[in-house]
């Protein structure tokens, strides 16, 4: 415990030891009552306010949607050569906010990063939010969204099955299972902590009556037994197992929308491992902005620690890095490929008309994070909430790019076009958010958003070497 | 088109007609049993006609379609009707063509008119007929959307109030009579007649009303070099022999565009097809704006319209001295000019002007200079003097001479009218299918028209001037009349109804000899069917010295919707005092107005087609739009920038324009498009663009005004392009075309002596798969780019046969224009004198088609026979398709654009009869592009099959392939060694567009070849 504070507090770091993952040594009761606390406490205006603003931009999505499925997707500015846009831009973006999640509770897991307990359930949550996002887009995206099933191999009369050549089909599946094993693997730890609310929502009013209900179902019938336990650790580890490859296949998967086809500026081989560290960085980033706010708001700076944060932030600044490395790659295949086409695409993204979508994609995702060098600022709460927001920035661009550009200039000079957003368009990326923040709202009033008993397990207390003080 | 005819060039439906049974073939082509009657009451269906009941039909099966969830109670209400008997010559589910004519206010076109169950769908030329078979532009295509057109004029008006016709007719024959009574002058004003009937019916309506006078007035016509013609040689004035001119010089003329002489794109093609052993013709241009013809052109002189007379002169001066003699009033007439002199005050390359005299010097007779419909009879005289002594009248065609059956009224004529007309000396004016209200303007044909006590307007649409007469008449569509037409010296075409008259219209004819009769209820659709009938038969019937009686006589007319009879003519020398008026005026300095036909509403005749609005302008690629194109310089002098306004004075009448920058402009020229800004012409045309025509000044013959002020207004217009040109100045953007093996080229003389100089080498294709080998039929294109003049005739077939919806202006600026034929047009060089490049571009039915492996639920796959197919009803839209497509051929429908477009105008129950019942209408959310005419392909295939033979390539011919005036599109099966195609596909100069990318398209081009004498 000494150690721990004495490697945060006076500035100069003990690199010898490894830092506690919970400051202030709670005990595990005030763990549980610090996490329970927004559940169990009546909504605060603060609450109420901010879920008023998000379902508003929420319903503005809704509207959007209403009104593309009703009028159809020529209320987008899309057209032709610029078949994909913002619905696709938005949709890359909010798959990518998503890898965060799983990279944390799964790989992290697997790498035994006990720094990863603070934060993981909130990250595997905003995992699911995001894919909801995100899944939206290319399921209404289609001229006639009525029909999705269509892409689903199912056996029909007409004997017609899907085009398992097409990096369409193998995002259905990929997306598709990466939320459900998402789902799973997010749910399957919060049984024990349903079981911790069930069992400390004592009260007779209804309301009581109703939650209580409602935990006991999502408990499963936990009663914290040795055998529970074993169960649970076992099923934790499989589907840590499962998830870890999905967080290099479906953005590997969604980069093949892209790459598979022969569309100069897409077609590049370099897309999944780019992809998949863009995914990374944008996801963290994510993170960052929304937990900085979060462990504020709910008095968990000693749960979700600055040193948690500053993890975090290295994360960010190492796939910015390979994300700006992949960036100069692009240009440098382009030159070396001796392939007139694809030299075209790359000048005409950083000089063309929209060299400015290209900069600002430079600025933000390459040199903002360059900052992160530096301890004094990775360690500085409002700097690295705006360097994440602008990273966030940066990687919408990213894909608006890479997108946009590309099929606004192709082969035949004289298909050339442009592309204008409409109001549509703008409803429908802002109110994305609204969606995100909505859910993420309820997220954090109704269920735990520090997994309870793994944090536990990396407290000091939880240490066999631990001794319980001087009154102990 | 016409599947049967090369199989069966007179094609019958029973053994009564193959034998020449009369009765069955008057029963075939709509006659008037006794009893029969055309006016349409339910209540009387018994006595019904044919035609009338088919119309019916017709019309009541489409509006039952269009709204199924009615469909039973519309059955309860008796409103759909089947055929209680089987009409003779229809079977369910089988075209009928019928050869008819087609007629613009200035010119006219023998045409094969497609019918389903009676229902005209498409106007496809008639391959027969000894002029038209390959002179059907887009104009006279769209007119079968005039047949639906929801705007037409259904009943007659008076004064904007419906009228039966009784009473109108009654109370014009009063005018009428009061009139000639009291010697006041009856006017009739009359487009372009090419009707010996409709003059002879003219004619009887002056003998009753002896103060007629008639008054032929058409802008898009060949008036003035008419005129010209009788000046200089006399006699009518004869077609030229396009085909056998070695060389061609264009002064101001767009004959390969909006003028389009019959037969010249056709005639011209013939000498740019590197299949035959004919030599190249070489294309001297000499305009101030660029037109379709500028870009064909070899060599292309920049020259401000009113530089054209001193040009001339010069030009004449310099073939002088390289010993062509000259009339002799013209030799003194030119000493003043030399072209070193012109070269250095226009700016013009000495070199291709030493060329352009020794080419024409020494082509022996087979070289000609041709002033455009525009240009003065001055210019037109002077030119005929030069054509004369350089040989050309072995060029001209005296035995297909123009003929008139009412001469063009001269201006001068038209401007007494108007005089008239102001004064009151004009007591009843008829207006023919005429819109002098707006084309008159600059005369206060308006005003003076409210001073005529009685007014009539026969007219299909309400128009400007219909809107202003006392009497709107409403007039049979081509498609309801009967008629003929002499286009030609010796060539009789016939028109007869292919559909009863769907509204209360009549034909004015007809109205007119009952009027002529004194008696409205002499009127029947039969009167001038006999009168037409009985004028063929002491007339043209006579002239044929025919074996057979007039019957078979008329029917066999009827069938091939011609009659040719020899014509004797010949070219008269040229009359040396025709020159004594000819001007040396010398070319100003200051901005000069330029004003052209629109190649999308001509003279503003089809400005309420949206078809023809939204075909892109073949220079420009605007739709929906004129502007003032000047060139980059000129704009940079005037402070402007394309979409900036620009108010443009002439003669103290201005209009305020939008600006488009276009390269290959000569400085200070102004080129405006007349035919827009019409504030009459339905929901689609009115108000559509500037109205130039108030500085239209008909007296001074040609179209150019020499000293406008032009400057810069305030405010901007948006001009919507479906093609923006790149920056000339960026380096990375230019010459894309030739660096990415787009358009293959070079040089014609080059080419001769290594064929394959122009197809680039190109790395050679590696297959990781085996190819794909087809057996049987594998369809496939080719574009002969040297024939190619960008005239959007194929563009317009292809809307027609695949009921490609129209989107609007808002939705074209988007990029979602619908068309899945596109002519592509790039520019190298500099903006000054750029060189153009045009392609014809649409789906290229690859083997190796990157849309197809893309596509997630196999909605667009591959044929046996190397179709790219689309399952509409299979796809999502995901539009993944389209990203992937290197040529960018896909449409996507981002709306029902039917519903989406002037207010649902095309989901109304009319508008939606002109739809082809042969293809699917597409819906909203799905994919769409070129078939390849699949249901051609399949009408074809069932015809193999059901007479049990093998289909062959030649069995199908494309919509685009149809109408293209210069043949420059051929399709069939490249697996057959005998095929057009094979054979082009083996020639040297044949490529395929982005080769390397290994897609294999099924559609490959002939290369450029441009003759000049310089390597390109």
């Amino acid at each position: 415990m000494q150690v721990a504070d004495k490697s945060t507090l006076d500035g100069i770091p003990d690199y010898s030891v490894e830092p506690s993952v919970v400051l202030k040594s709670p005990s595990f009761h005030d763990i549980t009552e610090t996490i329970v606390k927004p559940i169990e406490s009546p909504p605060s205006m603060k609450w109420l306010i901010a879920l008023a603003i998000s379902m508003a931009l929420f319903s503005v999505e809704i509207i959007g949607w209403g009104v593309s499925f009703y009028y159809g997707t020529g209320m987008w500015g899309n057209n032709i050569p610029v078949a994909w846009a913002f619905p696709i831009v938005n949709f890359v973006f909010w798959v990518g906010i998503g890898h965060a999640g799983t990279l944390i509770s799964a790989i992290l897991f697997l790498f035994r990063q006990k720094w990863r307990n603070g934060i993981a359930r909130f990250a595997e949550a905003m995992t699911i939010f995001a894919v909801m996002c995100a899944g939206l887009f290319p399921l209404f995206h289609t001229g006639r969204p009525w029909l999705p099933l269509y892409l689903m191999p199912y056996p029909n009369k007409h004997a017609v099955w899907v085009n398992f050549l097409s990096p369409l089909v193998w995002d259905v599946f990929a997306v598709s299972t990466y939320f459900t094993v998402s789902l799973f693997f997010w749910y399957t730890g919060l049984v024990p902590d349903f079981a911790t609310l069930r069992d400390r929502t004592l009260g007779k009013d209804l309301i009581s009556k109703v939650k209580k209900t409602a935990y006991s179902v999502l408990s499963l019938g936990w009663r914290f037994s040795n055998r529970h336990w074993r169960h649970y650790e076992r099923v934790y580890l499989i589907l840590a197992g499962l998830s870890t490859p999905l967080v290099l296949s479906v953005h590997t998967i969604v980069s093949f929308d892209f790459a598979v086809s022969g569309l100069p500026g897409w077609h590049t081989t370099i897309f999944p491992p780019y992809f998949v560290a863009g995914a990374i960085f944008s996801g963290f980033a994510m993170v960052v902005t929304v937990l900085v706010f979060i462990r504020y708001i709910f008095d968990m700076q000693h749960i979700i620690t600055l040193d948690t944060l500053e993890k975090m932030n290295k994360i960010i600044l190492l796939t910015g890095t390979l994300v700006g490395y992949a960036y100069g790659m692009e240009f440098f295949i382009a030159w070396y490929s001796g392939n007139l086409v694809e030299q075209f695409v790359f000048i005409n993204r950083a000089f063309g008309p929209y060299a400015w979508a290209y900069w600002i994609m430079i600025s933000c995702n390459v040199i903002s994070p360059q900052m992160f060098w530096f301890r004094k600022l990775r360690r500085s709460v409002p700097i690295m909430f705006v360097a994440s927001i602008f990273v966030n920035i940066g990687m919408w661009f990213e894909r608006y790019v890479i997108t946009v550009t590309s099929l606004t200039r192709d082969f035949l000079p004289s298909s050339w076009g442009w592309y204008n957003p409409t109001f549509t368009d703008f409803s429908l990326l802002f109110g994305s958010f609204g969606m995100f923040f909505t859910l993420t709202l309820l997220f954090v009033k109704f269920m735990p958003l520090v997994a309870i008993a793994e944090l536990k397990s990396v407290t000091d207390q939880a240490k066999p070497t631990h001794h319980h003080g001087g009154d102990h | 088109m016409n599947l049967h005819q090369k199989a069966k060039p007179v094609y019958w439906q029973s053994l009564d007609e193959l034998n020449n049974d009369l009765s069955a073939l008057e029963a075939k082509h709509h006659e008037f049993k006794a009893g029969v009657t055309d006016e349409f009451d339910i209540n009387e269906m018994s006595g019904i006609s044919r035609r009338r009941f088919l119309a019916a039909m017709g019309a009541s099966a489409a509006f039952a379609l269009a709204s199924c969830k009615n469909y039973v109670g519309k059955r309860k209400n008796g409103e759909i009707y089947t055929y209680n008997e089987h009409p003779v010559d229809v079977v369910i589910g089988r075209p009928n063509y019928y050869a008819s004519t087609i007629r613009s206010r200035g010119g006219v076109r023998s045409a094969l008119i497609k019918a389903r169950e009676g229902r005209p769908v498409h106007i496809t030329p008639n391959k027969a007929h000894p002029t038209d078979a390959f002179s059907l532009n887009s104009h006279y295509q769209a007119q079968i959307m005039g047949l639906y057109d929801p705007a037409r004029l259904q009943t007659p008006q008076k004064s904007g109030s419906d009228t039966p016709w009784a009473t109108a007719d009654g109370e014009i024959i009063q005018a009428l009579q009061a009139a000639a009574s009291q010697n006041q002058q009856i006017a009739v004003m009359a487009p372009a007649v090419y009707s010996p009937t409709t003059a002879k019916a003219l004619g009887d309506f002056k003998k009753q009303y002896p103060t007629t006078q008639i008054y032929a007035h058409a802008l898009h016509a060949e008036a003035t070099r008419i005129r010209a013609w009788e000046k200089s040689h006399g006699g009518n004035l004869p077609t030229i022999h396009w085909d056998k001119a070695d060389v061609i010089l264009a002064l101001e003329s767009d004959f390969l565009g909006v003028e389009a002489p019959v037969g010249a794109e056709y005639g011209f093609a013939s000498r740019r097809d590197v299949m035959t052993d004919k030599t190249f013709n070489r294309l001297y241009v000499a305009e101030g704006n660029l037109t379709a013809t500028g870009m064909k052109s070899d060599y292309r002189l920049r020259v401000r319209p009113d530089a054209q007379m001193e040009f001339v002169m010069a030009l004449a001066n310099a073939l002088q001295t390289q010993g062509v003699s000259l009339p002799a009033g013209l030799a003194g007439k030119v000493s003043g000019f030399t072209l070193e002199a012109f070269a250095q005050q226009h700016g013009l390359s000495t070199m291709v002007l030493n060329h352009l005299v020794s080419d024409l010097a020494r082509a022996n007779g087979k070289s000609l200079i041709y002033a455009g419909q525009r240009a003065s009879e001055s210019l037109h005289i002077l030119v005929n003097a030069i054509n004369d002594a350089l040989g050309a009248n072995a060029l001209y065609n005296a035995e297909l001479a123009h003929v008139q059956q009412v001469p063009f009224a001269t201006p001068q004529e038209v401007n007494g009218l108007i005089q008239d007309m102001a004064s009151g000396k004009v007591a009843v004016l008829v207006h023919w299918n005429t819109n002098p209200v707006y084309e008159l303007a600059s005369l206060k044909y308006g005003d003076a028209l409210a001073k005529v006590p009685v007014s009539v307007s026969f007219t299909t649409e309400l128009n400007e001037t219909a809107k202003a007469s006392t009497y709107a008449l409403p007039m049979h569509h081509d498609l309801e009349s009967w008629g003929d037409a002499v286009s030609h010296a010796g060539v009789y075409t016939l028109q007869q109804p292919v559909i009863a008259p769907l509204h209360k219209s009549r034909q004015p004819e007809g109205v007119m000899l009952a009027w002529a009769q004194g008696d409205s209820a002499q009127y029947s659709e039969k009167l001038y069917y006999n009168y037409l009938k009985k004028a063929w038969q002491e007339g043209i019937y006579r002239q044929t010295n025919a074996l057979v009686d007039f019957n078979g006589f008329w029917q066999s007319a009827l069938h091939n919707g011609f009659v040719k009879v020899k014509a004797a003519g010949s070219v008269n020398p040229f009359k040396g005092n025709a020159l004594s008026a000819i001007q040396a005026d010398k070319s100003g300095s200051e901005y000069v107005l330029s004003l052209h036909y629109a190649y999308a509403t001509l003279d503003g005749e089809f400005a309420s087609s949206g078809w023809l609005q939204e075909i892109p302008h073949p220079v420009s690629k605007v739709v929906w739009d004129n502007y003032a194109a000047m060139s980059l310089g000129t704009a940079k002098a005037l402070g402007v920038k394309t979409d900036d306004l620009v108010t443009v004075e002439v003669n103290g009448q201005s209009v305020t324009l939008p600006v488009l920058q276009q390269p290959g402009m000569a400085e200070k020229v102004i080129a405006v498009e007349i035919g827009y800004g019409r504030t009459v012409a339905g929901d689609i045309g009115s108000n559509v663009g500037v109205d130039v025509m108030p500085l239209l000044q008909l007296s001074s013959h040609d179209m150019w005004f020499a000293q406008a002020n032009v400057a810069k207004a305030s405010g901007s217009h948006h001009l919507v392009t479906t093609q923006n040109h790149h920056a000339f100045d960026v380096e990375i953007e230019q010459d894309l075309h030739y660096k990415r093996g787009i358009i293959h080229e070079a040089n014609y003389l080059e080419y001769l002596q290594n064929p394959k100089v122009a197809t680039m080498p190109t790395h050679p294709s590696v297959n990781i798969t085996k190819v794909h080998e087809y057996e049987g039929i594998k369809w496939g294109m080719t574009i002969d780019a040297n024939k190619c003049t960008g005239c959007n005739a194929c563009v317009m077939a292809c809307n027609i046969e695949n009921n490609i919806p129209v989107v609007g202006p808002d939705q074209v600026d988007r990029g979602r224009e619908m068309h899945w034929m596109r002519i592509d047009r790039y520019y190298s060089g500099t903006p000054e004198e750029p060189k153009v490049t045009q392609q014809v571009m649409l789906c290229q039915h690859c083997d190796n088609a990157p849309c197809e492996v893309v596509c997630p639920v196999n909605a667009t796959n591959h044929s046996p026979d190397g179709l790219n197919q689309m399952a509409y009803n299979r796809c999502v839209g995901t539009r993944y398709c389209s990203n992937n497509c290197p040529y960018k051929v896909r449409r996507f429908n981002f709306f029902d654009y039917r519903d989406r477009f002037a207010a649902g105008r095309y989901h109304k129950e009319l508008a939606q009869l002109v739809h082809n019942p042969e293809v699917t209408v597409r819906s909203r959310g799905v994919m769409e592009k070129c078939t390849f005419c699949v249901q051609r392909i399949m009408w074809a295939r069932q015809e193999a099959i059901r007479e049990k033979r093998n289909l062959k390539g030649t069995d199908v011919t494309v919509a685009c392939q149809d109408v293209c005036p210069s043949q420059a599109i051929s399709f069939g099966d490249s697996n057959d060694p005998n095929s057009d195609i094979a054979k082009q596909r083996k020639h040297a100069t044949n490529y395929r567009v982005l080769q390397e990318l290994n897609a294999r398209p099924a559609v490959t081009y002939v290369a450029t070849l441009r003759n000049t004498h310089e390597k390109v």
